[in-house]
């Protein structure tokens, strides 16, 4: 799943990792790196184990079995004061009794350092955060996205191996959170400290993470960049969670699949034995509709079908198309230059073409 | 007066039971909390600030005054550290007889004080079951100082506790989890991070316990022994002189512990209140 | 913390240690010590007179300062704090039985009634406590029947004082009648308790409250020791005091506590409780309405005191171990309580 990196430059490595609460197994089998610099977000929905792995890695669970290796330095065995990573708790945990700059300086403060040696460091990321006005308040003076700004730099006072953030958003206004994802971005990408989120949000994802990870009930389904998560799916789940898609069932037949009486011919090779279940995935925006003498080259057959629903989403156009072929009803998206050259409406028999689909093994089969 | 009453009620933002209740409260109170103290001031009082002033200043009662305020000081310090200890590892850890231990800590309140003086003393008296074995190495717990410590601090044991623990218990544990992520050791968290969120119920856990304290009698009359200007604190002093028939000297150092009292509590109010502002 | 706050925290903080130390006895000269427990009412003679002389008396003689820690409280807590443990070298106590009680217990090893005047020290007859100018017409125990009188008497079963009050009421009844007839007349003594009983309107548990429900007001009369009566007129209560024609003397012990005395002690403790039964100790007493042991004579210097025509002990009935199961028990609580 992973690909071989430098190993000078990978900041986190986790193996084998797993953790049972009890009974219930929570995670198995985790593995996964973050390269020096990199944002690594785990996607996943509530339950998936994303927040067990934030822990582990920080050192306020112990895993069954498995590995956590911070810069080379094996610290499975490490509590968490002593594995130096930076934690941004969803509630923030700011320390209510002390203001911004004494919060920030706390872990200078423990680990003894000079007072003017704190007061540099403080003032410094203070002017990073774009604190300055603030610094003399109390937590519960502050809005929440500042109280997120103070976390984060009282996380980066003691030059942390990794920042581990808790989804971090959830607590902000929408607008909010969007103007901040943006922030904090560029912020992490300018001090270039390794990160890791946790979030179930899709946009956040995508637009956070240099590589993202997908969750599903303790197993990590797939690893890569949002293109490759998005375009590339390999499992179901990864298909349906990021973003929609369209899924029909159908074989492989030597180097093509069918569904029904329908033949594909996917670009890549498939890999898969003849006559083996499989799943065709595709996106909505993927498939084009056609009066059937109007389809052309660039996109391949899929079939025929009726015209369900059409409803108008503002920047595009949301199609229901019934196919002939296993009565399935696939999602379609139309931009505004398909809707102005090709208008439709519900009833009419159309051809359904794809532009690009990924063909996966149906493991339930 | 129907007629005038409904029309008061309906002119506007009169509100009868506002006056009503808190008029019906201090009534209450009267008889049973307001003229008991009142009269208290006014007997101690009543053969006139000269005898008032003499009856403060004899040198027993100064003496026993001293002795209350003393003893008190350390039961009050040993239970509220005591109590902050008991309040973090029950609230920290899960262990059998942990629900036990909660109750037992509690139970001092619920023993009459005279029992508990009593107690004491078939333990630790010269002829008492641990008692006896040390009172041939000259080792006297009972009838001295040390025993009122005892006794209060047997006493007022859960006082304090239970006024911390409940913090402990709506305390998030993300707070601690920061800190130790952030390289603490758990001393480091405890005194910075803990310790601060709880300076409000230690005043307040260290004040109950000290008036509670100084008030108590049951069981000091009985391990103490009782010797004027030696280990009879003021509640033993006041019994005493009532007991001797001098009634106005009881109540003038009993004016002393109701001052006091009055003090400390004021104290606590304010202090907590700037305590949790912050 | 800034400055300010670490000064004034500092200061605070020395100011409770300061204060925390605790407060030290008075004087501390090393000298002998006498540890003198007694009863409350005992503690002015005892203080302002008593022990101020024979502490002068022992510094003339042997030129050393004695102390003398001292501690009241009822007779009967002062019984129950020694024999836990208090550390009493002299015990002074209201009712012999709880000397008794502390030979039980073992704390005293000696037989107390060898000492002078079997180790009574002081006595105090039980009167009869009216309102001011009798407006009753009170003149003997009898009267206390009469229709119409209001009695305050604590319960014998909890109260000491109100066992003597009993006693005094039925021996001074057989007394009497046996200074008319030549025998004593149990079946009158049992109908005058009852008929007096009947007049009781309220039964505290001590003879201090009932000293003090009378006190405020409640009740014509009150059937108490002189000594307290002539305390409270001292006090200027509106009350008299009436003195029955037979009546019972309370006795009060001083005992030694052999079990607390060390060696080196004994002489000044010895010394001390002789001294009790000196000519001074004794007008000392009589000063504060105790009546003198040694010398009846004495009892004149005190002008509240009045004659006894018929004064008798609890030895009349055999002592307390007699007069308890058979006065107290067979005739008050079968007889005169129970048939109310």
């Amino acid at each position: 799943m992973e690909n071989e990196k430098n190993t000078s430059e990978v900041a986190v490595s986790v193996r084998n990792v797993r953790k049972s609460f009890g009974a219930a197994v929570v995670l198995e089998d985790i593995n996964f790196d973050v390269s020096e610099g990199e944002i690594l977000v785990f996607l996943g929905a509530s339950g998936s184990g994303k927040t067990t792995i934030l822990r582990i890695v920080a050192g306020l669970e112990i895993p069954d079995s498995g590995s956590v290796e911070l810069h080379g330095k094996d610290v499975t065995s490490l509590p968490a004061r002593e594995r130096g990573t930076g934690v941004i708790f969803q509630s923030y945990a700011l320390f209510p009794k002390m203001n911004v700059e004494h919060n920030i300086g706390y872990g200078l403060k423990i680990r003894r350092r000079k007072k003017a040696e704190v007061k540099t460091t403080v003032d410094d990321l203070i002017e990073l955060v774009g604190l300055g006005e603030h610094r003399k308040k109390y937590p519960s003076q502050l809005s929440g996205g500042q109280q997120q700004r103070v976390a984060i730099a009282r996380a980066l006072a003691y030059k942390p191996e990794v920042l581990l953030f808790d989804e971090p958003f959830g607590a902000l206004d929408a607008q909010i959170r969007t103007h901040l994802r943006r922030e904090i971005r560029n912020l992490l990408k300018k001090i270039k400290v390794p990160s890791i989120f946790i979030t179930h949000d899709q946009e956040e994802a995508l637009e956070l993470g240099d590589r993202i990870a997908i969750l599903n009930q303790g197993r990590l389904e797939q690893i890569g960049t949002p293109y490759e998560i998005y375009n590339k799916p390999e499992t179901e789940h990864v298909a349906k969670f990021l973003g929609s898609a369209n899924i029909l069932s159908g074989r492989a037949a030597g180097d093509e699949i069918t569904i029904g009486n329908i033949s594909l011919a996917p670009k890549e090779p498939h890999g898969l034995r003849d006559g083996q279940a499989i799943k065709l995935v595709f996106r909505p925006e993927d498939v084009f509709l056609r009066r059937p003498e109007n389809l052309t080259q660039n996109y391949q057959k899929l079939a025929e079908g009726t015209i369900e629903e059409v409803s108008f989403a503002g920047a595009f156009e949301r199609v229901a198309v019934r196919l002939d072929v296993s009565d399935a009803t696939i999602m379609v998206v139309r931009p505004k230059t398909e809707t102005a050259a090709f208008p439709l409406h519900a009833g009419q028999h159309v051809t359904a073409g794809l532009v690009r689909f990924r063909v996966l093994k149906d493991t339930s089969a | 007066m129907s007629t005038n009453l409904s029309n008061i009620r309906h002119v506007r933002g009169f509100d009868l039971v506002k006056p009503l209740s808190i008029t019906a409260m201090v009534v209450v109170m009267l008889p049973l909390v307001l003229l008991p103290m009142a009269s208290i001031f006014i007997f101690g009082t009543s053969s006139g600030l000269g005898s008032f002033w003499a009856a403060l200043t004899a040198p027993e009662a100064i003496f026993a005054l001293k002795l209350s305020i003393v003893t008190s000081f350390w039961a009050t310090v040993f239970n509220v550290i005591f109590g902050l200890f008991a309040a973090y590892v029950l609230s920290k850890y899960n262990f059998w007889g942990r629900n036990a231990l909660i109750v037992i800590i509690s139970l001092p309140t619920a023993i009459p004080t005279a029992v508990a003086g009593f107690a004491l003393l078939l333990l630790w008296g010269p002829y008492g079951i641990l008692g006896r074995y040390l009172e041939p190495q000259g080792i006297h717990i009972m009838f001295t100082a040390s025993a009122i410590i005892l006794a209060n601090i047997f006493v007022t044991f859960p006082l304090a506790f239970g006024v911390i623990k409940p913090v402990f218990e709506t305390m998030s544990n993300s707070l601690e989890e920061a800190s130790a992520t952030m390289g603490a050791t758990r001393w480091q968290t405890f005194w910075h991070v803990t310790l601060p969120s709880l300076r409000g119920a230690i005043v307040s856990g260290a004040l109950l316990t000290f008036a509670r304290a100084v008030g108590e009698f049951g069981s000091t009359i009985l391990v103490s022994g009782n010797l004027a200007q030696r280990t009879q604190t003021a509640p033993l002093y006041i019994f005493a002189k009532f007991n001797e028939g001098q009634v106005e000297a009881a109540n003038a150092i009993a004016i002393v512990l109701v001052v006091f009292s009055f003090l400390i509590f004021s104290i606590l109010f304010l202090a907590r209140d700037w305590l949790e502002a912050e | 913390m800034n400055l300010l706050r670490r000064v004034g925290f500092s200061l605070v903080l020395m100011a409770i240690v300061f204060t925390g130390c605790l407060p030290s006895p008075p004087e501390g000269s090393g000298g002998p010590s006498v540890t003198l427990f007694g009863f409350s009412i005992l503690k002015e003679a005892l203080e302002k007179d008593i022990i101020p002389s024979f502490k002068a008396k022992w510094k003339r003689e042997h030129g050393a300062d004695v102390e003398f820690p001292t501690s009241f409280a009822g007779s009967e807590t002062v019984t129950n704090q020694i024999l836990q443990g208090a550390p009493a070298d002299l015990a002074i106590l209201s009712i012999e039985r709880d000397a008794d009680r502390l030979v039980e217990g073992k704390a005293i090893t000696h037989d107390f009634r060898q000492s002078p005047n079997k180790g009574i020290i002081n006595k105090t007859p039980f009167v009869i406590l009216v309102r001011k100018d009798n407006p009753k017409g009170i003149t003997d125990f009898p009267d206390l029947a009469k229709p119409g009188v209001k009695l305050i008497h604590p319960d014998p079963v909890s109260s000491g004082g109100a066992q003597w009050s009993i006693l005094s009421i039925y021996g001074s009844e057989l007394k009497k009648s046996e200074a008319e007839n030549g025998t004593p007349d149990a079946g009158r003594a049992l109908r005058t308790l009852q008929a007096i009983w009947k007049n009781v309107i309220s039964t505290p548990g001590s003879a201090r409250e009932a000293r003090t429900q009378f006190e405020t007001g409640s009740g014509d009369a009150l059937i108490t020791y002189e000594l307290e009566g002539l305390l409270m007129k001292q006090a200027g209560a509106a009350v008299d005091v009436i003195i029955p024609k037979s009546t019972i003397f309370s006795e009060h012990p001083a005992v030694l506590i052999d079990r607390n005395v060390t060696a080196n002690e004994r002489p000044v403790v010895e010394a001390f409780l002789k001294y009790l039964w000196s000519d001074e100790a004794q007008q000392a007493f009589v000063k504060y309405h105790f009546r003198s042991v040694t010398n009846e004579s004495f009892n004149d210097a005190n002008k509240e005191f009045a004659k006894i025509e018929q004064p008798f002990t609890v030895d009349m009935f055999g002592g307390w171990s007699k007069a308890y199961p058979e006065i107290i028990e067979k005739v008050f609580r079968d007889q005169v309580q129970g048939v109310r």
